[in-house]
């Protein structure tokens, strides 16, 4: 026989028809000695479309159901997931997490449970919005059309590329302290990428999009500005020499440069770094960490920004966090396994790529806060120096140590952009770069894109204005 | 109930009926040509913090990748989590829907290898243990390991997990293939603290076929020796120096770059490589590369990919000489030649490796490169320990890398670790620049290799 996992009792939405199976479950565990149970209860659907050159060459729906359960008692947790969601398969499910912890299901006893509260639903605006966006014959048509616009502005390109992703998950969050919530998530991606090649010279670019609860986006979308900004940065790349290795000031552009602070500082300021003993800024709260022109912001609150959310997958509504104000850490991102183990308290950032993670303290849109100075006058403090354009990926390892590549740089000469420059890395500490952000300029933007942690790959925004950073090591040739 | 209840063992699929489920559905949708990916695991896994646990985790997990060939031969895909009848229903309509849009002039067919008999591997199926025992375990190697050094404050990175899984293809026109495996694995990452200095970092990791066979005391010795070694740091000065890589870097790199081998990645022009690079020289005459994913030293090797090709060794570089791609089904018709299987399965088929061995093209002379090399023996060598952030300092298409790492400076016989640097070069440069191997060669979680001697690579550092 197959697994088959048996739903028929609450139909397709996860919605208010679960109340009784949860308050089961969520009593059984409470009357097991668990000081709190939590189920996390997912259904999503997924579309992934790849268009090379002229041809749609990947289609890629997906679609499943699954339940994250888990139990505290004191600080210490289990957590089991499964795909099934049937009052068996939850109670089975509990059974597992409650053993984690050395506590049975023994009887429908006392407990403190006192049923879940009335549901706050905040996908009910949000019913719409699958439905709203586009179908398959209009999201092919717009990758081709992106392929084509770079042919269009390209010069010498090898390979085009267009992808788009559509994640829509429906969640309901509930938990034996009477949370009940509910919520309707959509993101959207669109991408685009190049590889320019002319003899022994190669460049490959990419840029990335992406926005959540906006039905509508890709059809705004402006593939033509997007392909002509790719192209101009894949000629400028394509005959670019090695940059070369050494310590220099460093202007970061806005938007996407924004990953330095979120790779270089934010994630120090997860509570899941606390708890490992990880993060230097355990107990600086109050203190200066960085230069008193940084002020850095994390929150879930920006209209359309990737990392948005109405709540957490802890069912907590988000908030907007000052984590660094004018140089001094005023403090740290939180969730409800964050605040039982180290005190601070939850900012409505308990996150999780899905079912099969339990929820942990991540980034929502993270940013460093616009400064008073134009680009070009952080660009015209530097004799000698770097600009980093464009950032390709980074991370951060248990010491705090940070890196990331830039995708596209140019060297700054008597306060001038001058030549192209490709194959830097920028590498550093935390402790040590925070204080070295000299200049904030005035044109904050953000950016989206994923971050994988401890509870999965997640949705999540970067931001920043241009910034100077007084001194930093490069690796190069 | 107890704990226990956690070594249950994941719900069985059975081919054979999922094979009737899916004929059936199939002709209520008019679908003759299908094939389907399934599998399903049970997992469970500890993390400890100074003493106690701090998370218990356990996982029932199942997928399905149904594809489904409309009358055009266009074929479409759709994945689920969804094993219910209704499930399947949904996933064979949105695949037959989705094959609306398959690409004509790409569309991947069944493996013609796809009921081809496969190798035989020795794979114990272990019993999982219960989870409170596990954490027992992880308990007492997170204290082992804390008492090696006093400068070891925490293992902030560590677990113990096991898993039992079954994987199962089938497709319309009879193949049916399936496995079961079991396998458990530890990792101990290791940090360390001394007055007035950084914090330094290093660990180790093990698998086997379950949890009762972890080499647990060579983690902790090897978490711990690397962690040790790596406290008395340097910085280095920016310079261009003879690199050894350890196997596992050496590894990491060329699996970062194996794109040159990749035959999808050749017909996607996003290959350093083309489709008249085989026969031509890729390295020095000494080196040689193959993929062997049943090489028995591959812990969860599986015997057939995921069009159903069996898994077998394939010579990719002999005598620095490139002779062959891993293919896919589509791959390897558009090449003329037998899939390998090295394919996952999609609209689009990704191609993958598997396991690599590398080492000398032979055992004397012009096929084993420089002889008797001893990275102790010559001053200014870095010796590179591990490479990080592969994702973000790989220009794979390129062939550049820019790439952090852990590693020693070796003056006067003595490895000093070095403080922060990266090394930055060129693939095609490093596999014509090799020197030669050193040592016996080592069996990692990602291939075998020994420690590969590389002239003139650009190391930043701090000095």
């Amino acid at each position: 026989m197959l697994a088959t996992p048996t739903t028929s009792l609450t139909g397709d939405s996860l919605d208010q028809r679960w109340r009784d199976r949860l308050e089961t479950v969520l009593a059984a565990g409470a009357a097991a000695g668990a000081s709190l149970v939590e189920v996390f209860i997912e259904s999503t659907d997924h579309i992934g479309l790849l268009a090379e050159q002229e041809r749609i060459t990947n289609v890629s729906p997906a679609f499943g159901r699954g339940v994250g359960l888990r139990v505290f008692l004191g600080d210490k947790d289990g957590f089991v997931s499964t795909n099934d969601l049937s009052e068996a398969g939850l109670l089975q499910a509990l059974d597992q997490a409650l053993g984690m912890l050395g506590l049975t299901r023994a009887n429908f006893g006392a407990h403190g449970f006192a049923g879940l509260a009335a549901l706050r639903d905040h996908g009910a605006s949000k019913e719409n919005w699958l439905r709203n966006c586009p179908g398959l014959d209009e999201s092919t048509a717009r990758l081709l059309e992106a392929t084509a616009l770079l042919n269009r502005h390209g010069d010498h390109l090898q390979a085009r590329r267009g992808s788009y992703a559509r994640d829509w998950q429906e969640v309901l969050v509930a938990a034996s302290d009477g949370t009940f919530a509910r919520d309707i998530r959509l993101h959207q991606s669109v991408g685009i990428n190049a590889l320019a090649a002319d003899g022994d010279h190669r460049a490959s670019l990419g840029r990335r999009y992406g926005s959540s609860g906006r039905p509508d986006d890709l059809r705004q979308w402006d593939a033509e500005a997007s392909a002509i900004d790719l192209c101009s940065s894949a000629r400028s790349m394509l005959y670019a020499d090695y940059v070369e290795a050494g310590n220099y000031p460093v202007v970061l552009a806005n938007r996407f440069g924004g990953v330095i602070f979120h790779e270089a500082c934010g994630h120090l300021l997860e509570t899941t770094q606390v708890e490992r003993g990880t993060t230097p800024f355990a107990d600086k709260v109050g203190d200066t960490i960085a230069h008193e022109a940084v002020t850095a912001v994390d929150e879930g609150l920006s209209d359309g920004a990737f990392g948005s959310l109405s709540m957490d997958d802890e069912g907590m509504e988000p908030q907007r966090t000052v984590l660094i104000e004018n140089g001094v850490l005023q403090r740290f991102i939180s969730d409800r396994a964050g605040e039982l183990r180290t005190g601070h308290a939850r900012t409505g950032s308990g996150r999780r790529q899905s079912h099969n993670f339990a929820a942990a303290s991540r980034m929502r849109n993270t940013f460093i806060a616009a400064g008073p100075h134009t680009p070009e006058q952080l660009i015209g403090s530097v004799d000698r120096g770097l600009y980093c354009k464009s950032m390709g990926g980074g991370s951060v390892g248990p010491t705090g140590q940070f890196n990331f590549a830039v995708e596209e740089g140019y060297l700054i000469e008597d306060g001038q952009l001058t030549k192209p420059v490709k194959g830097a890395t920028l590498i550093g500490e935390a402790k040590e770069v925070m204080p070295r952000i000299s200049m904030c300029a005035n044109d904050l933007e953000l950016a989206a894109g994923f971050c994988g942690s401890v509870s999965g790959s997640i949705f999540v925004t970067v931001g920043q204005p241009h910034i100077k950073v007084d001194t930093i090591t490069v690796g190069g040739r | 109930m107890g704990a226990n209840i956690i070594t249950a063992r994941p719900s069985a699929l059975h081919a054979s009926d999922l094979a009737g489920q899916l004929q059936s559905l199939a002709k209520e949708l008019g679908v003759s040509r299908w094939d389907l990916g399934a599998a399903c695991s049970t997992d469970t896994s500890v993390q400890v913090d100074r003493g106690e646990a701090k998370q218990l985790k356990g996982a029932q997990r199942s997928s399905i990748t149904v594809r489904a060939w409309n009358s055009d031969g266009l074929v479409g895909i759709t994945s689920t989590s969804d094993l219910s009848p209704a499930g399947l229903a949904r996933a064979l309509a949105g695949a037959s829907e989705a094959s609306t849009y398959g690409n004509p002039d790409d569309s991947p067919g069944f493996s013609p290898l796809a009921t081809a008999p496969l190798a035989q591997l020795e794979q114990p199926i272990s019993e999982p243990r219960g989870i409170l025992e596990l954490l027992d375990t992880l308990k007492q190697a997170e204290a082992d390991l804390l008492g090696r050094h006093p400068a070891i404050s925490t293992v902030p990175y560590n677990g113990l997990a096991q898993r039992s899984s079954q994987r199962i293809y089938l497709n319309s026109e009879g193949a049916c293939r399936e496995q079961q495996l079991s396998t458990a694995s530890l990792y101990l990452y290791a940090r360390a603290e001394e007055d007035g200095r950084k914090p330094r970092s290093s660990g180790a990791v093990r698998l086997a076929y379950g949890a009762e066979q972890l080499d647990v005391a060579g983690c902790i010795e090897e978490a711990a020796e690397r962690t040790i070694q790596h406290l008395d740091y340097a910085p280095i000065a920016t310079g261009r120096y003879t690199c050894v890589f350890s196997p596992e870097a050496f590894l990491d790199l060329v699996g970062a770059f194996s794109g040159l081998f990749n035959a999808r990645a050749v017909l996607d022009g996003v290959s350093l490589s083309q489709r008249d690079s085989l026969g031509s020289q890729l390295a020095v005459p000494f080196l040689s590369i193959h993929d062997n994913g049943l090489h028995p030293g591959n812990i969860g090797a599986t015997s057939f990919d995921g069009e159903g090709t069996p898994v077998a060794r394939l010579p990719l570089v002999e005598g620095g000489i490139l002779r062959h791609f891993l293919h896919s089904e589509a791959t390897a018709r558009a090449f003329g030649v037998p899939p390998t299987g090295h394919a996952g399965l999609g609209a689009k088929v990704s191609v993958g490796p598997h396991w690599f061995e590398i080492g000398p093209a032979g055992s004397t002379g012009e096929l084993a490169g420089a002889a008797n090399l001893d990275r102790f023996s010559q001053d200014g060598i870095v010796w590179i320990d591990s490479l990080s952030a592969l994702h973000a300092g790989v220009k794979a298409s390129q062939g550049s890398f820019s790439l952090p790492f852990d590693g020693w400076l070796i003056q006067g016989g003595e490895a000093r670790s070095i403080e922060a640097a990266t090394v930055a070069g060129d693939i095609r440069a490093v596999l014509k620049g090799l020197v030669g191997f050193e040592g016996q060669a080592k069996v990692t979680p990602d291939g075998i290799c020994p420690l590969v001697w590389v002239d003139e690579l650009s190391i930043t550092g701090d000095a």
